[in-house]
């Protein structure tokens, strides 16, 4: 049963006005709590990334795209970002294997391409006492985007 | 003194024997370089898969090592020492050369050497080429990895640059898969391009630096820059009326990798100016790319500086350049304890 849910709308005109909302949502944050990113090739996944992992008190300098290692580990704040990215994997039981249930409970864990993601599956994560948290990004006019960010903690 | 490496940080389970030459200039030779390519088991899903990848690894490193030794008619006896690939990488698939690595270390009483994987692309340089004139600039780009060091004495490698988002490579595969071209995507643009009109699409370019030369170095603006470019493909081929026509897609191909080689080249050449270098070199699996090389030639020439490239072979995932770098660390007297872990977020530099 979810006790606490809160949804939000944002529009951006830049990457570093993406990355300012994913700095903001970092403020919100604690262990265990998981990120799931939907978005379009080139929405500004990673750009959010950027700003959560800054957010956090990492480096963001250190924050690029997982596709080809599927996962990044970013240590240095006060609590570590795991950067997940599911763009190459199309089979579930591959996603299985990644462990993301584990990773999740040791800090904040973001995970790229959600849409990858057995609708069963994303609704496990939050479990006792930590939040999921759904950020979606669309293509705006020109170069705006979209942010809509659904908190739920249980 | 003969070397075996081990390399399987990612979609490949290599093994190779190096040996030293005596030879100062051109220290390192191969005597075997295997490589069981695991690129049919991924191609159906389209990527690397991790689980698939580990237990493949699994499958095949016993038999691997043990091709490379019959193929330099080595045995376990002549070897000085263990070289792996401890990380970055997949960390299921790193441990399985780096538990290999130990045990085989421990059974033969043959030291241990724990090698980043990247300083393995950089001595790639040197193994095919011999010692490159230092300071060298070295661009490694491959799909995981788009970045650029300095190597200001043997065995020293200080990170100048990064991407900012994706890697070269990653831009290639996934421009490919808009374009309907299948994976992986670098040779199969590399080659539409050469039909295409490097010209024809409008792409946006990555800021390059080097328009005032006087003007204060920023930081960070050495690094590079892929995203924005793939989101414009993306665009123009969303904008497109239908699909796009095979000279639409050599085009596109022509026009991408003009501005991806570009920003490359431009940011290797900047870096070395700043740097004073004497040599620069590309490794790594997009250095494989016809007009990368041909730019970085030319470029070369123009500016009467040295340039270098790994042979095809050892552009791509290998255990030779492991094997190269674990010499280079053995003889710096840096050895590992057998209780390294493989690390998929080691750094370098």
């Amino acid at each position: 049963m979810k006790e606490v849910a809160a949804t939000s709308a944002y529009t951006t005109q830049t990457e570093s006005e993406t990355a300012a909302i994913g700095r903001a949502l970092a403020a919100s944050l604690s262990a265990g709590d998981v990120v799931l990113l939907y978005g379009d090739l080139g929405a500004g996944k990673t750009a959010f990334v950027k700003g959560l992992a800054e957010g956090l008190g990492a480096p963001q300098d250190e924050v690029s795209s997982p596709t080809f290692t599927l996962m990044q580990e970013y240590r240095g704040g006060h609590l570590t970002l795991f950067h997940v990215d599911l763009y190459r994997l199309d089979d579930p039981r591959e996603i299985d294997d990644l462990g993301l249930e584990e990773i999740a409970a040791d800090g904040v864990l973001a995970i790229e391409w959600a849409e990858k993601l057995p609708p069963s599956r994303a609704q496990r994560f939050g479990g006792p006492g930590s939040q999921a948290v759904v950020v979606r990004i669309e293509y705006g006019d020109s170069d705006a985007r979209r942010i809509t960010i659904h908190l739920a903690r249980s | 003194m003969r070397i075996l490496g081990i390399e399987t940080s990612c979609d490949e389970t290599a093994a190779a024997v190096v040996e030293e030459t005596g030879d100062a200039a051109k220290p390192w030779a191969i005597r075997s370089n295997v490589i069981a390519s695991q690129v049919p088991i991924h191609r159906e899903w389209g990527g690397v898969v991790p689980e698939l990848a580990s237990r493949q690894h699994v499958r095949d490193i016993c038999g691997v090592v043990e091709r490379a030794l019959t193929d330099a008619q080595t045995t376990w006896r002549d070897l000085g020492a263990i070289a792996v690939t401890q990380g970055p990488g997949l960390v299921g698939s790193l441990l399985v050369g780096v538990a290999f690595a130990k045990a085989a270390s421990a059974a033969a009483a043959l030291p241990l050497v724990a090698v980043h994987h990247l300083a393995g692309h950089i001595e790639s340089l040197v193994l095919h080429n011999g010692e490159l004139p230092l300071p060298a600039v070295v661009l490694v780009v491959s799909g995981g990895h788009t970045s650029l060091y300095l190597v200001d004495r043997p065995g020293s490698y200080r990170l100048l640059s990064r991407t900012r988002d994706d890697a070269a490579g990653e831009a290639y595969d996934k421009v490919a898969k808009l374009l309907g071209l299948g994976y992986p995507g670098g040779p199969v643009i590399d080659r539409l391009a050469q039909e295409g009109d490097d010209r024809a699409v409008p792409l946006p370019t990555t800021r390059l630096t080097h328009a005032d030369r006087n003007a204060p170095e920023l930081k960070g603006d050495l690094d590079f820059s892929f995203s924005g470019l793939k989101t414009a493909v993306l665009r123009l081929v969303r904008a497109h009326d239908g699909p796009l026509s095979d000279a639409e897609i050599a085009d596109m191909a022509a026009s991408f990798q003009r501005v991806v080689v570009a920003s490359l080249i431009e940011k290797l050449f900047d870096a070395a100016r700043r740097h004073g270098a004497r040599s620069v070199g590309i490794a790594g699996g997009v250095s494989a790319n016809s007009r990368l090389r041909a730019e970085l030639q030319q470029r070369g020439e123009r500016r009467e500086l040295p340039t270098f490239v790994p042979s095809l072979t050892l552009s791509t995932d290998n255990a030779a350049m492991i094997a190269a770098a674990g010499l280079r660390k053995l003889r710096a007297g840096i050895t590992s304890p057998l209780d390294i872990n493989a690390d998929a977020a080691l750094a370098l530099g």
